[in-house]
């Protein structure tokens, strides 16, 4: 909140720091011996899908023997990294414009009778609930700065909780900077006044809704519990924050960033603070609904309106073009995300990289098409198959994958969304 | 019920006429079950389950969500073409297309009749438009409210509460601009008596024209020496070698030359000339020997009345050497007395004349906030003349002295010159050449000066959140001020959090809550009035002001109490709290009476606040968001320029605000022999004798296309991206807007058509190959032939005769040759409906749809009215709103009085 006057404490480190040595894992060693360095999860989702023709390996090549197709050309330095997963789909979605909302929930927009709008929790929420106990963050969910959701549907960010109800984001990395790296510097007992206060405040406007709530039939009290979620969620953070005082926030690995960037340096930006903020264990969930549109196609210089793009296919022409420049924009950022992961040096001298589940699509395939949705998966932290162009069965669940994801990192879960059990074929 | 929906209805009804729920069932047609029998059973049945899929047994009453999912599947199946598989025999192609309407149009039913609220509203709190207006009449202030979700967009309206969230996230922005708007409402009513006036005399900007010749006369004249001397320099017989290399090196290029002269023994350096800059020197001196501009900055010292102000130019230099395109003002930061000027209410006033040496058209200026980014707010017609200048008056709110520098800079410029860099370089190219020195642009405006004048509100009632402030009270946070009794405090919060609450008492619980805050904050040194904002903050936090709550523990429907009644009237038509008088017959039980109801929903409607209604239900009844999806192609389009779009933009909202005032038939939103319009969109339709910035209504002939939602640009333009018109969009659109038929939402996975890509065709000849297959042709056979009808607007509403098609390479550059150019053919005809033979038939098609239109409209104002969707139960209500409006010619108040009269209306 910005009742207070925060210090802002924001370092200007350029040299990578001895990466985990920080705040993380002073605070926890005495918990275990030899800390293994922990599991993180990672989403990044990119709304529209990718150009049929040229971003997926063929099918009839599968497994490592496969070529990269010229939209993935440039993660060929990382090709024994990754894996392409092909043939997976959520069978309840039927929005050719929402590549994002039902992406990690796999959920039936129509599922509840009376409501035109229905989503469940996502799977980084289900991660949140058990990896985010001991950091600062449960999560945290990034978004694209514009605003304007082009290809993703509706929501906040990739994140649902478990009510189904949307996440919000940082959308705006240099706000996110701040949040994870500048500390507070206010008195300790001033920090725990405020805290108190912001209680108090909790209380008064708590009192009000109870007074509200006695008159209140079934269906409208079930609308006030929305604010009475909101309430515990803001009292949850706060003691979480109780938790944390005196625990000063982590020297910045980074510089903090220049504001007002959009697009492709902004996906490079957000990437940064994703690494910075596991590298100092500010969480271990992070999702990332990444400008994939009208934004990320202005910062690279074309002019085509993101919609007519997706649907190259009736025109092609530089709609075609403009949907492959985009795809190799993509590759390219999410190779550089990889050298990074590769570049940041555990505590126990393992690379980041090989403590880290990443799943990086969409919901949409391209156009409107909703299966076989783009799906790429890397890093060794769920003990995922990697190098392999893998072919599973024709719409098999998206939510399989998921589980066998969450499983991968740890994460106790019978099922997830419409899952039907893990998927071996992913399985190192 | 719209006669293609393959649906029946059954409604029980139940004793109360009045609360009659209704049952409704949505049945796919039994004609079908031959198809499915004939191509689809044999693989899918009791013993043979093919992909454990069974048809046999499916009911064709769509009634639940597993019976929808069941017919979902074949729906996905049959349009991703996965059905029937390769190896069987294809499904017949009219019997599949006829089969894939009935079915898509079927799930769009059951959709609707499962998300069926049966007539239940549900509680919900202020979506984000009310909140702004709410806290307008509370504080007499205008917040920003862009961080709030903005609650449209969702397919419902606005008011839909099922669909109004919240969030822990949205509950700490609901803190914050609460704080902001009292910081704002204390700040203006603390400076309610100031008066200030600044005065700028543009001659100032022409007095730099002159200044600029005189530097860039003196700096070419110095120029030309140093290259006099440099040249002599290398004309010395013992320089040749070397100047024959360097010349060499820079293939002979003077200027080039130059710069190197450091390597010419004996040429002088430019510094000593007066020229340096960080790179080489020799640049700036080769820029200034140039002096490009500089006749065209001597004309305009020629001009005669550059001595007493300014002519608005079109931009040669870079602004920060010489602006004389844009007059740019700023909103002061200090005051002599050193406060910076407070928030409120201002007018920007200026004094203008046409100079005669423009063409007609160009009599437009734009005023602005932000000249380097922002989108003129206004646009202005100067009909002053220089012998008899005019003044213009502009009134502009400021909301904050804390604004940025971008918005305390106002700007005045002549319209569509400085849109876009490309739009200016075009207007430079194109009239040059009516220019005896070769270059730049006749002046059509001048003007004289400009002024920013606050204008105090010291007798403006106080707004009721600050006049339920104990008067002794003192609102300035900076005033260090003993604490006042608590007492005060106390009796203060306690009729603020009423007023907010808009008549609900709060408990005292609440108020010791907000009393314990006021406390703590004094005991952290905050003054008083910091700490009271603190906790009014709080105040407008609270459910009790966010949620406009009903209660009641009655489970079944009931009369609503007065106050509840006249809150739903005020949101309903205001979308802001009821007032004083509306609370007065609520409180007295007289609002019960149907004439006082009646007549207060006529008030209501006369006062200035309904154009919330009328603004805000045009926009998203006809899905206006689509207006900002695109940028105008300005150079295939130089005429519709941004601000002949806010124009556009406008004309809709005002035809809203014009039904709304003057109790027209909804019908003349389909076709009337009127437009309203003003002197900027005149200027556009080509509409002579229509001068003003006031919209107002015009006579249009016969013949003429305008009149109508169709005839106007801005829905021209939402039916394309811009540049090309969508044929497919712009049908699409008048099924979904003005049939009240809307084509199911567009498929997911269906197989595209690539085969076309590259070839030159017209626009019929590529839309006809979607009626090739049967799951594109199931949608586009209603869809196309209305979009080719509209074909004669084009992109941006312009009427032509002819279309051409040019192919693309992939650098978005016309390929040569792969081009063609025909005659637009509008005529065609309604699936199973009239034919028509151009775009006036088809407006008079569309127009004897008007009762289909008015339930469109009726089933809109229901849901926007209610907040909650309209479902199959409620057939009644909507065919008795549609039927009273009938009896007064579909009159768009009669729409809102026979809602508001509706027991639907007064039932919770």
């Amino acid at each position: 909140m910005k009742t207070r006057r925060h210090i802002l404490k924001s370092s200007t480190a350029m040299i990578a720091l001895p990466a985990l040595e920080s705040l993380g894992f002073r605070r926890f060693a005495s918990a275990a011996a030899a800390a293994a360095p922990p599991k993180r999860l990672v989403f990044l989702g990119f709304g529209w899908g990718v150009t049929d023709e040229t971003w997926f390996p063929d099918i009839k090549t599968p497994g490592p023997d496969y070529e990269l197709p010229v939209g993935l050309k440039p993660l060929g330095r990382h090709k024994k990294d990754f894996s392409v997963v092909q043939g997976l789909w959520n069978k309840y979605s039927v929005e050719g414009h929402a590549g994002s909302t039902w992406w990690l929930s796999g959920a039936n927009k129509f599922a509840q009778p009376g409501q035109t709008m229905h989503n469940s929790i996502s799977a980084d929420q289900v991660a949140a609930e058990q990896l985010g106990v001991n950091t600062r963050f449960s999560s945290i969910q990034l978004d694209d700065s514009s605003g304007k959701s082009g290809g993703h549907g509706p929501g906040l960010s990739l994140a649902w909780d478990r009510n189904g109800k949307p996440v919000a984001a940082f959308n705006d990395p240099v706000k996110a900077y701040h949040r994870l790296f500048s500390s507070d510097e206010t008195p300790i007992d001033v920090q725990k006044a405020r805290l108190a206060e912001e209680r108090s405040v909790l209380d008064t406007v708590l009192e009000n809704a109870k007074s509200l709530q006695r008159g209140l039939g079934k269906d409208d009290n079930e609308k006030l519990n929305e604010y009475f979620q909101s309430i515990r969620d803001i009292e949850t953070r706060l003691s979480k924050e109780e938790k944390w005082i005196g625990v000063s926030r982590p020297d910045a690995p980074i510089d903090e960033p220049r504001s007002g960037l959009q697009g492709k340096e902004e996906i490079r930006l957000m990437y940064d603070i994703l690494i910075a903020a596991f590298q100092t264990d500010s969480t271990r969930v992070i999702t990332y609904r990444q400008p994939g549109g009208q934004t990320l196609l202005d910062s690279i210089g074309i002019n085509v309106h993101e919609h007519d793009m997706s649907h190259y296919i009736t025109t092609k022409g530089e709609k075609l073009a403009a949907s492959q420049k985009r795809d190799l924009t993509q590759s390219e950022l999410l190779a550089g995300l990889i050298d990074k992961l590769k570049a940041t040096k555990e505590a126990d001298g393992s690379r980041l990289f090989d403590n880290v589940a990443l799943a990086y699509g969409s919901n949409i395939r391209t156009g409107h098409h909703l299966t076989n949705c783009p799906t790429i998966l890397t890093g060794g932290g769920a003990g995922v198959k990697l190098g392999e162009n893998i072919v599973v069965p024709h719409n098999t669940p998206l939510c399989n994958a998921w589980l066998t994801m969450l499983h991968g990192v740890g994460v106790e879960a019978e099922r997830h969304g419409d899952s039907t059990g893990v998927l071996k074929q992913i399985i190192a | 019920m719209n006669r293609h929906l393959p649906v029946i209805l059954l409604l029980f009804f139940l004793i109360n006429p009045c609360l009659r729920a209704g049952t409704s069932l949505v049945t796919m047609p039994a004609k079908h079950k031959a198809l499915l029998e004939s191509h689809c059973t044999q693989c899918h049945n009791a013993d043979k389950q093919k992909g454990r899929v069974r048809l046999d047994d499916l009911s064709f009453t769509i009634d639940d969500v597993v019976t929808a999912e069941r017919w979902q599947k074949i729906l996905d199946a049959l349009n991703s073409g996965e059905m029937p598989p390769d190896d069987e025999e294809p499904l017949p192609n009219e019997a599949k297309t006829n089969f894939l309407d009935d079915l898509a149009h079927s799930m769009v039913a059951a959709r609707k009749l499962l998300a069926d609220q049966k007539g239940a509203i549900t509680m919900r709190r202020l979506n984000r438009r009310e909140y702004k207006n709410t806290l307008r009449e509370l504080l007499g202030v205008e917040v920003m409210v862009t961080d709030l979700p903005s609650d449209s967009g969702s397919g419902n309206f606005d008011t839909v509460g099922s669909n109004l969230f919240m969030s822990a996230n949205q509950f700490e922005q609901y803190l914050s601009i609460g704080r902001e708007a009292l910081d704002t409402a204390f700040a203006w009513e603390l400076s309610a008596a100031e008066e200030r006036i600044w005065r700028y005399e543009t001659e100032e900007i022409s007095k730099k024209v002159a200044e600029h010749v005189e530097w860039q006369t003196d700096a070419k004249a110095r120029a030309e020496k140093w290259i006099k001397a440099v040249e002599k320099a290398a004309a010395r017989p013992e320089n040749a070698e070397i100047v024959a290399k360097l010349r060499k090196e820079v293939n002979n290029n003077e200027n080039n030359f130059r710069r190197l002269w450091e390597q010419i023994p004996g040429a002088p350096a430019p510094a000593s000339f007066g020229f340096k800059s960080i790179e080489n020197d020799a640049d700036k001196a080769n820029a200034a020997s140039r002096a490009y501009w500089l006749p065209y900055h001597q004309y305009y010292l020629e001009q005669p009345a550059t001595d007493t102000g300014m002519y608005l130019a079109i931009p040669a230099e870079h602004p920060s050497v010489l602006d004389n395109g844009t007059v740019s003002f700023l909103l002061p930061w200090s005051h002599p007395a050193g406060v910076s000027w407070p928030g409120g209410n201002y007018i920007v006033r200026f004094r203008a004349a046409l100079t005669g040496d423009g063409t007609p058209d160009r009599r437009f200026i734009e005023f602005g906030v932000n000249p380097r980014g922002g989108q003129a707010l206004s646009v202005h017609e100067v009909t002053g003349t220089m012998d008899a200048p005019q003044i213009i008056e502009i009134p502009f709110t400021f909301p904050s002295k804390k604004a940025e520098r971008a918005d305390r800079s106002l700007y005045l410029r002549e319209k569509g010159t400085q849109d876009h860099y490309l739009q200016t370089r075009r207007i430079k190219n194109e009239s040059k050449d009516e220019m005896e020195i070769g270059m730049g642009r006749t002046f059509a405006l001048w003007i004289d000066w400009v002024e920013i004048e606050r204008v105090p509100h010291e007798d403006r009632p106080k707004p009721p959140g600050l006049a339920a402030l104990d008067s002794t009270l003192v609102l300035d946070d900076k005033a260090k001020v003993p604490a006042p009794p608590i007492e005060a405090v106390r009796s203060s919060l306690t009729h603020f959090a009423k007023e907010a609450f808009r008549g609900k008492e709060p408990t005292p619980k609440f108020i010791d809550g907000l009393i314990n805050k006021y406390q703590t904050r004094i005991k952290a040194g905050d003054h008083h009035a910091a700490a009271l904002k603190e906790s009014l903050a709080i105040v407008l936090s609270s459910p009790m002001f966010l949620y406009l709550a009903e209660p009641s523990l009655e489970t079944k429907p009931h009369p609503l109490s007065t106050t509840e009644l006249a809150v739903r009237l005020s949101y309903f038509i205001w979308g802001s709290p009821p007032d004083m008088e509306l609370r007065k017959l609520a409180e007295s039980g007289e609002l019960k009476k149907p004439e006082v109801l009646a007549a207060q929903t006529t008030r209501l409607l006369n006062d200035p606040r309904s154009r919330d209604l009328s603004d805000s239900f045009a926009y998203q009844y006809l899905g206006l968001d689509r207006l900002d999806f695109f940028q105008v192609n300005l150079e295939k389009h130089p005429r519709f320029d941004n601000s002949t779009k806010l124009a556009a933009r406008n004309e809709i909202y005002e035809t809203m605000a014009w039904l709304f005032r003057d109790n027209e038939s909804v019908r003349h939103l389909l076709k009337s022999d009127y437009v309203i319009i003003n002197g900027a969109l005149a200027e556009y339709y080509r509409i002579r004798g229509v001068v003003g910035d006031q919209f107002r209504r015009v006579k249009v002939p016969a013949d003429s296309p305008r009149g109508g939602l169709l005839g106007m640009a801005a829905v021209s333009l939402m039916g394309g991206n811009g540049e090309e018109t969508s044929p497919v969009e712009r049908g699409a659109w008048v099924l979904r807007k003005l049939l009240n038929d809307p084509p199911p939402p567009a498929p997911a996975n269906i197989p595209q058509i690539a085969r076309l890509s590259g070839q030159v065709l017209t626009t019929e000849e590529r839309l006809t190959a979607h009626q090739e297959e049967a799951q594109c042709a199931s949608c586009h056979r209603r869809i196309d032939p209305i979009g080719m009808g509209l074909e004669n607007f084009d992109a941006v509403g312009a009427w032509r005769t002819e279309d051409t098609y040019i192919v693309k390479d992939d650098n978005g550059k016309p390929v040569k040759g792969k081009e063609k150019t025909w005659q637009i053919d509008p005529s065609g005809q309604l699936y199973k409906g009239p034919k028509f033979e151009n775009y006036f038939e088809l407006r008079d098609v569309i127009d004897q749809k008007v009762d289909d239109f008015a339930k469109g409209i009726a089933e809109g104002l229901i849901e926007y009215a209610l907040g909650r969707p309209v479902g199959f139960s409620d057939e009644d209500l909507v065919a008795s709103i549609v039927s009273e409006a009938k009896e007064e010619d579909f009159s768009m108040r009669k729409f809102v009085h026979a809602i508001v009269q509706n027991p639907a209306f007064q039932t919770k």
